[in-house]
């Protein structure tokens, strides 16, 4: 290997973006929507310690998934189906356990678009032209749609509901960068910026202890400076098949929680795709090459400016 | 309201650190090493392939969970290569045979694969 490919690590975006969430013309939620498959959403609150009334209704209102075990996918393409729930909206559906590098995989975008990632094998045996077409396989798939009326229509397959697992946690004597919202790229001496912001909001969801000295053998790594220490922090962590729809009802009330005076400065909202999904945005395709990563990441400020970060590894086009 | 004003940046590559999150294998069933010691062994990894100036690399052990012997480390992007190498070409920790599985590596610390498949 020559010494200049020793140094190199695989191409990787962030998208930075800064905007205010009550403009016209902002794309935040536009952004959530284009993002179909979602597999944890984290929210973390500075200076609060239990889930506030504002986000109780849609927490508790978050919906179940449904898994559907040895469903060939022609039935999605069938006719009954495709009136039932795809016409309805809000009709997402995607393989189980499949790999994206190795497995042939399924996706079901809202908009009605099936999306197949299939072997060199199956696609000779398939004759596919760029297009859906009658598809034999026996795949387990995963659905997020509205009612109970999934439940009636694959009753003759094994279809069970899961409800998305969700964990409350309080973190005591958080040290949190201070931020400028206007200031993505940060201060020396004044705020942080919007990489150190990731990376430090990548430590606490991970729970990697903050409270270190850059001396330690261990560990050099320390929370960015300028930082405060907030006395407790909510932590929301909702786990399953969730839906954009739910996401941006969620964007939506913690931008209502900074509708009466509170402590906080700024809170965050993380959300991570599936590492083997097809699709990242819209109909961009999606690689695991080492990883899988495919997430996005919300900043609201009191005043309602947000930043958003969204990441991408090496096998993905750049985020809209 | 300050004028509302837009921002975008697209930063490609600029990730100053990479994550790799790792298990130690060491099928004797022997004492477990601590943390001390599970960092010890990756600067040893380092020293072994890459030598003195490869062992000085900074490699930080953010997490380590003793019980699993899984851990997150942190590595300037640079040095991936060569830590990612001298890992897989561990084989011996105090003279038992051992094996570093490298799970995932990430430009961004985030969270480990989805566990939501295992209900």
């Amino acid at each position: 290997m020559q010494p200049a490919q020793l140094g190199r690590a695989p191409r990787h975006l962030l998208v930075c973006e800064r905007g205010h969430a009550r403009h016209p013309r902002s794309r935040h939620a536009a952004h959530v929507r284009d993002h179909a498959y979602s597999c944890r959403v984290s929210f973390l609150i500075p200076e609060c310690g239990l889930l506030p009334e504002v986000l109780k209704s849609t927490i508790a209102d978050i919906g179940d998934y449904y898994l559907v075990r040895s469903l060939p996918i022609h039935e999605l393409v069938a006719h009954e189906f495709i009136d039932a729930f795809v016409k309805k909206g809000s009709c997402y559906a995607l393989t189980y356990k499949t790999k994206i590098d190795q497995d042939n995989t399924a996706a079901l975008l809202p908009n009605g678009k099936l999306i197949l990632s299939v072997d060199k094998d199956t696609y000779e045996e398939l004759g596919l032209q760029g297009r859906p077409s009658r598809y034999s396989g026996k795949k387990v798939m995963r659905y997020s749609a509205e009612g109970s009326t999934l439940m009636s229509y694959f009753s003759k397959h094994q279809i069970q509901a899961l409800r998305p697992k969700i964990t409350f946690s309080t973190l005591r004597d958080l040290q949190c960068p201070v931020l400028q919202s206007n200031d993505l790229q940060g201060k020396p001496e004044e705020s942080c910026s919007t990489e150190e912001l990731f990376e430090w909001l990548g430590a606490v969801l991970n729970q990697v202890s903050l409270d270190n000295k850059s001396s330690s053998f261990l560990s050099t790594y320390c929370c960015p400076e300028p930082n405060t220490v907030v006395e407790k922090a909510f932590l929301c962590t909702i786990t399953g098949f969730i839906i954009p729809e739910k996401i941006i009802q969620l964007l939506e009330q913690l931008c209502c929680y900074f509708g009466e005076p509170k402590l906080a400065y700024w809170l965050t909202l993380t959300v991570h795709g599936f590492a083997d999904s097809p699709v990242s945005w819209r109909e961009s395709e999606h690689g695991f090459h080492k990883g899988g990563e495919n997430l996005y990441n919300f900043v609201i400020f009191r005043n309602l400016d947000y930043w958003l970060q969204m990441a991408v590894g090496a096998h993905d086009d750049c985020p809209p | 309201m300050a004028a509302a004003a837009f921002e975008r940046r697209v930063l490609r590559r600029a990730a100053e650190h990479h994550y790799l999150r790792v298990r130690l294998e060491l099928p004797d069933g022997g004492a477990r090493p601590n943390a001390a010691q599970f960092k010890q062994l990756v600067v040893t990894a380092l020293r072994e392939l890459h030598g003195e100036v490869g062992a000085a690399l900074p490699v930080d052990v953010l997490t380590y969970e003793e019980k699993s012997l899984s851990a997150i480390l942190r590595v300037i992007s640079s040095g991936l290569v060569k830590l990612w190498s001298a890992l897989t070409l561990l084989g011996f920790y105090q003279n038992r045979r051992c094996a570093f599985r490298v799970l995932q590596v990430k430009p961004y610390i985030s969270v480990s694969t989805c566990v939501i498949w295992q209900q």
